[in-house]
């Protein structure tokens, strides 16, 4: 797109008038969308058109420096763009082009996919939105017809689409895997993923690879069973289950310490009592896949994490590890069949459970080796190094935040521990940088109490087993944290005001982006942390960011819609930047 | 339930034992209400020969005939929610702008024995899952008028205290309230809305979760008001009302 030289000045002009508005938080005023922003549309008076996208680009997406065509950039999950235009020393003059406002004013955890210049982004309660990505033109808006039963925790959210070929695939809070026309957003099928009266619900964003829709599913605060399902991406046929619980074998190896040795503090004889009465819970032990897999093209294998067992704070009555919860897990691409797993935390009664998704990387092994590996952040406030091959775990960071009384086990009056339920690293994806080979984090410092309450399954009604509460006497915060993966030593940490939700992205010119729940959205030194840029949206900025090319142009995208779960403030837009003329 | 006069004791029966919680408040009302009571039970005892299970015309839109099928059956529970489901009795929940999935699972919960209130319980026994549906989606479609506070033999609209209303508000981020209950406690699923809802209604239940009186939140609840003090309980109540 070249716009003429009125059309920029209009542009820039607007771009200040928002900047200044968002300055003082009033920018939710003014109308992005739709007809107004028709005014900065393309000198043609076009949008850009919307693009095939096939499985050759899908495979090439790490390399594609204009596209962001993977929930996480590629199917190595890094969150890391070649685009190089924007760098260190010019992103202080990054400035917004436009603002996408949707009609949904509630948390947006959505990560755009943009093609050939086109950006789709969803919203709370399952919108879909395709925008020209350099204008913010709308060109269609897909509003999913919500059956009457949903059941989910925490927030209506959605965290975006997948694309292959003409369509998009959504997942959404009915339980229900929808394909989209990506030209028109019509629906081409729709398929049941499970019954979300039991609890069964959608947030993430599928992955698609080779004609099959990767989904997983929401669900563990109601007491599912938890899986990943794979789908025909022509005819939305179910191919395969893997179930998160196996049908035998759920009590595991009875461990005593988490992955990092320490003690859980485990009455096996009572768990083991308990098993031995023949009580059956394995339908109910929860386990959900809350975030996009990694695919391993080579191997043919998807690695996802999975979430805690159900109920979540209260685990007398589901004895043994509760595997595959709280672990990560290698299945087979084409069958499903199981390869292997690793288990964070054993018996999880904290929800410190595993949901920031996997990234595939090059990583030292303990003999100074480069293999593949694969590594999760975790809600412990860890980032973990397996072996790709067989899970083995080769190290784990220093710990990114405060450790305290971990693991205390849960009262009914509440036990604290300075490690909040929610994290260390909640499902924000984090990113890694090829070149700094450091894995960015953000994270949570929410120190709590965790309250346990004896519950029989309630059947489809929340189902923690209890409660957590922060402490009024003790400060929240956050921040962001580079990892180096070779040693597991902390590069560098910047501290931020409040608890950190959302996601991360890094790019070749050294630059890491992240955003805040006050509204904050920062470029950060990817090799010190250094702050070399920020802007305040006006609404908690706590979605992953992506950045992309539009004729010859880098754009940075975030959504700032605010946070359901961490109660940061609400709006409904999409931010894009670029670099002046 | 057995009979209509079993209802109709049951009724004003359920109706004392509301009074004795907050003795020396409420005479006038309770014999007011409790005739309104009576006429509701022996309403009720008529509905339940007449009310029929399923029938949704696939064809035409199922919401608005939905609604229309709820406002209908809910005629009969107008005598204590309001004939919009805007209750003008303070311990009797706003029903208006309710989640749907809230409303039918409590009434499911009221059928089961799940939840228990006599007059409740009696009233649910009669309802098949299809009327719980149309109930709760009837509601769920009206307009919540805000909250009430008993004055004499009537109600007026409440006026929440700010400084309760401040101090409600830091002890509901400190428990994370909207976690569940969603910004400004609009409800989601089957965790309801709480903004607008009558104070004393609000405390009921929280003390009801508190004593282990209530115990069909499958444990949330009465984890999170195990450690709400009166004063806490009277904050939070002050708080969602001003929502």
């Amino acid at each position: 797109m070249i716009a003429s030289n009125q059309e920029r000045k209009r542009f820039l002009s607007w771009g200040m008038v928002l900047a200044s508005l968002a300055l003082t938080g009033s920018c939710a005023t003014l109308s992005g969308g739709g007809k107004e922003s028709a005014a900065a549309a393309p000198a043609s008076g076009k949008s850009h058109e919307v693009r095939s996208v096939s499985q050759q680009m899908l495979n090439a997406a790490a390399d594609d420096e204009n596209n962001w065509i993977h929930p996480n950039k590629d199917y190595t999950q890094t969150r890391y763009s070649k685009a190089a235009q924007i760098n260190t020393g010019n992103v202080a003059k990054l400035r917004p082009v436009f603002v996408f406002q949707t009609a949904v004013v509630e948390s947006m955890e959505t990560s755009p996919i943009v093609v050939d210049g086109v950006m789709f982004l969803t919203t709370s309660y399952d919108h879909v939105y395709a925008a020209d990505a350099a204008t913010g033109q709308e060109l269609w808006h897909y509003k999913h017809p919500m059956g009457s039963t949903t059941t989910f925790c925490c927030g209506p959210n959605n965290r975006g689409v997948a694309v292959s070929g003409n369509k998009l695939f959504l997942g959404t809070l009915d339980a229900k895997l929808v394909a989209l026309d990506s030209k028109t957003g019509k629906p081409i099928w729709t398929a049941d993923i499970a019954d979300p009266d039991k609890g069964y619900s959608e947030t993430m964003a599928p992955a698609v690879v080779d004609g099959k829709v990767l989904i997983g599913t929401n669900g563990g605060e109601y007491g599912i069973r938890g899986f990943v399902k794979a789908y025909d991406a022509e005819t939305g046929k179910l191919l395969w289950t893997f179930y998160t619980i196996p049908d035998r074998g759920s009590e595991g190896v009875w461990a005593t310490k988490d992955l990092t040795g320490r003690d859980m503090h485990r009455n096996i004889a009572a768990e083991k009592t308990q098993l031995a009465k023949g009580r059956k819970f394995e339908a109910t032990l929860g386990g959900g896949v809350w975030m996009t897999p990694a695919v391993d093209l080579k191997t043919r294998t998807i690695f996802f994490v999975v979430g805690n067992p159900s109920p979540d704070l209260y685990g007398a009555e589901r004895p043994g590890d509760n595997l595959y919860t709280d672990s990560m897990v290698a299945v087979d691409l084409d069958s499903g069949a199981y390869k292997w797993h690793s288990q964070y935390v054993a018996h999880d009664v904290w929800d410190l459970d595993a949901a920031s998704p996997p990234i595939l990387v090059d990583a030292k092994d303990k003999d100074g080796n480069v293999i593949p590996a694969v590594i999760h952040g975790g809600k412990t406030g860890h980032v973990y190094v397996h072996d790709r091959k067989d899970g083995k775990l080769i190290r784990f960071s220093e710990a990114m935040v405060p450790q305290e009384g971990v693991w205390t086990l849960p009262t009914p009056q509440g036990a604290r521990m300075a490690l909040g339920a929610n994290g260390g690293v909640e499902w924000s994806p984090m990113a890694f940088s090829p070149k700094t080979n450091f894995a960015y984090a953000i994270n949570l410092i929410q120190p709590m109490t965790y309250h346990v309450e004896a519950t029989a399954y309630p059947d489809g009604k929340l189902w923690l087993g209890g409660a957590f509460k922060t402490i009024p006497t003790e400060p929240q915060s956050g921040n962001v944290t580079a990892v180096d993966i070779n040693t597991g030593k902390i590069a560098w940490q910047a501290k931020t005001d409040q608890p950190m939700i959302g996601g991360i992205s890094a790019t070749a010119r050294e630059l890491v982006f992240a955003g805040e729940g006050n509204g904050l959205f920062k470029a950060y030194d990817a090799k010190t942390g250094k702050v070399l840029w920020s802007f305040q949206c006006g609404a908690g900025a706590n979605a992953p960011p992506v950045t992309y090319m539009v004729d010859g142009k880098q754009y940075v995208a975030v959504a700032a819609g605010g946070n359901t779960q961490i109660d940061f403030k609400r709006g409904n837009s999409v931010f894009v930047f670029t670099l002046p003329e | 339930m057995t009979s209509s006069v079993a209802t109709a004791c049951s009724c004003s029966r359920s109706l004392n034992e509301a009074g004795t919680e907050a003795p020396g408040t409420r005479g006038a009302w309770q014999s007011r209400c409790r005739t309104r009571h009576e006429r509701r039970a022996a309403i009720f005892a008529a509905l339940l020969l007449s009310f029929s299970p399923g029938g949704l015309a696939s064809q035409v839109d199922a919401s608005q005939v939905q609604i229309e099928t709820g406002r209908k059956k809910a005629q009969y529970c107008s005598g204590c929610h309001g004939p919009d489901g805007n209750s003008e009795l303070t311990d009797y929940p706003i029903l208006a702008g309710q989640t749907t999935r809230y409303s039918y699972l409590q009434l499911k919960d009221y059928k089961s024995g799940r939840r228990t209130d006599e007059m409740m319980n009696a009233v649910a026994a009669g309802l098949e899952k299809q009327d719980m549906l149309d109930l709760a989606a009837y509601y769920a479609s009206q307009r919540p008028k805000g909250p009430r506070m008993q004055a004499g033999e009537t109600s007026v609209p409440f006026k929440p205290d700010p400084a309760r209303v401040e101090a409600g508000k830091k002890k509901s981020a400190e428990v994370l309230c909207t976690m569940c209950h969603l910004g400004e406690f609009a409800g989601q699923n089957e965790v309801p809305r709480v903004a607008g809802q009558h104070p004393e209604y609000v405390i009921k239940q929280l003390k009801a979760f508190k004593t282990g009186k209530r115990t069909n939140d499958a444990g949330t609840m009465s984890s999170v008001s195990k450690t709400l003090t009166d004063e806490d309980i009277e904050n939070l109540a002050h708080f969602v009302a001003s929502l």
